[in-house]
C-alpha cells in the first residue's frame, strides 16, 4: 500500500470519526427519526413543558413561543434560565423568519401545534417533535428523557428525573385518603368552562395522586377530548367531591353560576370544596417542576377538604 | 281562508311539540317534562325543577326567538330586495354582526354600551355597505350586484374573525365561543332583551308588510301607489340587520334559516308578506328549536353547536328546493 493510499485512508477514517462526533445523536420522536448535533447551543423551544426540561438541567434556550408574553415564563424558570431568550411568538403561530434568524441548532416542537410546519422547522434546524398539549403527565416525564438525550445531557437529566419522581412520590405518602374523593380540574374564562378530562395532563395527575374522576374516560388524544366545554347541568352529572378551578377571567363563566340552585347544590360546592389555583400554572405548564408546583398545590387543598 | 289556518295550527303544534321534546333532552337523565309543569305549582323549586326552569326552558326559548327573527330577517330581506337569494348571511349582515362583536372582544377599550350593541353596529355598517354597493348613481339598484357585494362583505367580515383564531388561544376560544352558533350557555338574562327585540321586529314589520306587497309590483309601480319605495327599503334592510344581529349576540352567525325559510313558507302561504310574515317566524323558530334537539343527541352527552345543526339541515333543502322550483328566478 502506498503512502498516499494510506494517508486517504486516514483522512477518510478521520472524516467519519469528526461526523460521528458532530451527529453524536440519533433521537426517535413523534415523527420520526432526526439527527441532533451533539450538544446543541442554540435551542428553540415551542412548548412550555420543553422550558421545564432546558430549567431542569441548566439550559437556557435562545428562543421561546412565549406567546408574546415574557411573564409566561415563570420565576421558578427565569431564575435558571436567565431573560435572554428572543420571543418567537405564539406557540399556536410562532414566526419561521425570527427562528432561522436566531441561527438555532436544535427546535423542539409540539405533535398537535406544530406537525403542520414540521418540514419548515426541520428547513431551520434539526427539529424533534414531542406531545406535550395533549399529552399525558407520565408521557411528559419521558419527553424529558427525550430532550436530555437531544441536547446531550442525559446523565444529568436521569438524575433529575429520579429527584422529581422521589418528591412526587412523597407528596403521595403525604396525601392520604385521596381515594374517597372525586377530583376534578377545570378553567374557566368568560364564555365557558372547560373540564379536563382523565386522559388529559391534569386529569392524569389528579389520578396519580390517587383521586376518582366521575368524567368518561375516552381513548382519544384530540384537544376536544382532553378539555371538554361543559354547562352546569353536564357539571351536576360529573358532580365532583372537590371542584379546582382556574380562571383565566374575573368574573369568570362559573361566577356567573353562583346564584343558580343547581350550583349551589353540586356535592363540592355544598361542602365548600371549590378551590381556586393559578390557573397558568395548572394548564398551561407541564413538566417535572410545573407537576411539582401542582402538588404542592394539591397538598394544601387536601389539609383543608372538609 | 280555512285551509290556511289549518296550515298555521299545523306550523304551531309542530313547534310546540319540538319545544317540548328539545325541553326534555339533556345530560341529566332524571329530569322529565312533569318537572316544568310542577315547578309553576311551587315557591321553592326543587333541584330537577331548576334545571329545567332554570336551564333548558330559557335555551328552548332563545332558539325559538333565534329561529324566529332569523326567518322574519330573511323574510324581510327578499321582499325589499326582491331577490329570493337576499338573507342575511348571503348579504354580510351576519358576519358583519360577529365582526363587530369580535372587534369588541380584541379592543375591549373601544366597546360602546355593550356587546350586543356592537353586534348591531357591526350588522347595520355591514349591511349599508352591501346595499351602498348595490346602488350605482348611474344604474340605480342592481340585484345581482347586491349579491356580489354581500358575498364580499360578509367574506371580508368573517376573515376578520377568524384572523383572530391565530390569536393567543384564550382569546380564540373567547371569540370561538361567542361566534360559533352554541346556545347551550343561555339563561334567563340573554332572553329578556330578545323578547323586546322581537316584539319590535314584529310590530314594525307589520306596519310595513302592506308596503313590502307594494314593493312586489316594483319600485314604479309600488310609486304610483303612494308607497316610497326608497324609505320601505331603508326601514326593511334596518330591522332586518337588528333582528339579526341580536341573535348573533346570543346564539352567534347561524346560517340558512334567513335564506330557507321564506322560500319554505311562501310555497304552502303565497306571496302576501301578511300572512307570510307569522309563518316565517314559526317556521324558523320550528327548524331552529329542531336543531337545537339534534345538538344535544348528536353527540350525547357533549353538546355540538346549534349553528352547525342548521346549515346540515338547510344547505340540503334550499339545493333540493332550487333544483324542484320550475320557472325559479335563480
Amino acid at each position: 500500500m502506498s503512502i498516499k493510499k494510506y494517508l486517504t485512508s486516514a483522512v477518510a477514517l478521520a472524516m467519519v470519526g469528526m461526523a460521528s462526533l458532530v451527529n453524536a445523536g440519533e433521537i426517535t420522536h413523534e415523527l420520526g427519526v432526526t439527527n441532533v448535533p451533539d450538544a446543541p447551543k442554540r435551542i428553540i423551544v415551542l412548548e412550555f413543558s420543553f422550558i421545564d426540561a432546558l430549567a431542569s438541567v441548566g439550559v437556557s434556550p435562545v428562543g421561546i413561543a412565549d406567546d408574546k408574553k415574557r411573564d409566561r415564563v415563570i420565576p421558578a424558570y427565569t431564575d435558571v434560565i436567565g431573560n435572554e431568550w428572543v420571543s418567537v411568538g405564539t406557540r399556536k403561530t410562532p414566526s419561521l423568519e425570527i427562528m432561522a434568524s436566531l441561527n438555532p441548532d436544535l427546535i423542539i416542537a409540539d405533535k398537535t401545534r406544530h406537525s403542520a410546519v414540521y418540514e419548515a422547522l426541520s428547513e431551520i434546524a434539526p427539529t424533534i417533535v414531542l406531545d406535550s398539549l395533549s399529552g399525558n403527565y407520565p408521557e411528559s416525564v419521558e419527553q424529558m428523557s427525550i430532550i436530555g438525550k437531544a441536547i446531550g445531557k442525559s446523565e444529568q437529566m436521569e438524575a433529575r428525573v429520579a429527584a422529581h419522581k422521589a418528591t412526587m412520590k412523597d407528596y403521595i405518602a403525604q396525601m392520604k385518603n385521596t381515594g374517597n374523593y372525586v377530583a376534578q380540574f377545570g378553567v374557566t374564562n368568560k364564555t365557558g368552562l372547560f373540564l379536563h378530562s382523565p386522559v388529559s395532563y391534569n386529569g392524569s395527575l389528579l389520578e396519580l395522586f390517587g383521586f376518582k374522576s366521575n368524567m368518561v374516560k375516552t381513548n382519544g388524544d384530540t384537544y376536544d377530548e382532553n378539555y371538554v366545554e361543559t354547562s352546569l347541568e353536564q357539571l351536576s352529572v360529573v358532580n365532583p367531591d372537590i371542584l379546582i378551578l382556574g380562571k383565566y377571567a374575573d368574573p369568570a363563566h362559573t361566577d356567573s353560576w353562583a346564584e343558580e340552585p343547581l350550583f349551589k347544590q353540586l356535592t363540592a360546592v355544598k361542602n365548600g370544596n371549590v378551590y381556586n389555583i393559578t390557573a397558568h400554572n395548572w394548564s398551561r405548564l407541564r413538566g417535572m417542576l410545573a407537576a411539582e408546583l401542582t402538588a404542592a398545590d394539591l397538598l394544601e387543598i387536601m389539609k383543608k377538604v372538609k | 281562508m280555512r285551509h290556511l289556518s289549518l296550515k298555521y295550527i299545523t306550523l304551531v303544534v309542530a313547534m310546540c311539540a319540538s319545544a317540548l321534546l328539545s325541553l326534555s333532552i339533556g345530560p341529566r337523565q332524571d329530569v322529565f317534562l312533569s318537572d316544568l309543569l310542577s315547578a309553576f305549582a311551587t315557591d321553592e323549586l326543587s333541584i330537577n325543577q331548576s334545571i329545567i326552569f332554570d336551564l333548558r326552558l330559557p335555551r328552548t326559548f332563545v332558539a325559538i326567538l333565534v329561529g324566529a327573527n332569523l326567518g322574519l330577517a330573511g323574510m324581510i330581506l327578499q321582499a325589499i330586495t326582491r331577490n329570493p337569494l337576499a338573507s342575511p348571511s348571503i348579504l354580510g349582515i351576519n358576519q358583519g354582526a360577529a365582526l363587530g362583536m369580535t372587534l369588541g372582544l380584541v379592543f375591549p377599550s373601544i366597546i360602546l354600551l355593550n356587546l350586543d350593541f356592537m353586534a348591531i353596529l357591526g350588522a347595520l355598517i355591514a349591511g349599508a355597505l352591501t346595499f351602498s354597493f348595490a346602488n350605482s348613481a348611474k344604474n340605480g339598484f342592481n340585484s345581482l350586484r347586491l349579491i356580489l357585494a354581500g358575498i364580499a362583505v360578509g367574506a371580508f367580515s368573517y376573515a376578520m374573525v377568524r384572523f383572530t383564531f391565530i390569536l393567543d388561544d384564550d382569546l380564540a376560544r373567547e371569540v370561538i365561543g361567542w361566534t360559533s352558533g352554541n346556545i347551550s350557555a343561555s339563561n334567563w338574562q340573554d332572553v329578556k332583551p330578545l323578547i323586546v327585540w322581537t316584539l319590535l321586529g314584529i310590530i314594525s314589520s307589520y306596519l310595513l308588510a302592506h308596503k313590502f306587497n307594494l314593493l312586489a309590483l316594483g319600485e314604479a309601480a309600488s310609486q304610483g301607489l303612494g308607497a316610497n319605495p326608497k324609505l320601505i327599503q331603508f326601514m326593511g334592510a334596518v330591522i332586518a340587520a337588528t333582528l339579526t344581529a341580536i341573535t348573533v349576540a346570543v346564539a352567534g352567525p347561524v346560517m340558512f334559516i334567513g335564506l330557507v325559510i321564506p322560500h319554505f313558507c311562501r310555497r304552502f302561504f303565497g306571496q302576501d308578506h301578511r300572512l307570510l310574515l307569522p309563518a316565517t317566524m314559526l317556521a324558523g323558530a320550528l327548524l331552529m328549536s329542531l336543531a337545537d334537539i339534534v345538538a344535544k343527541l348528536i353527540n350525547f352527552p357533549y353538546e355540538t353547536p346549534t349553528g352547525i345543526i342548521c346549515a346540515l339541515i338547510g344547505a340540503p333543502y334550499f339545493l333540493y328546493q332550487s333544483l324542484t322550483v320550475k320557472g325559479a328566478k335563480l
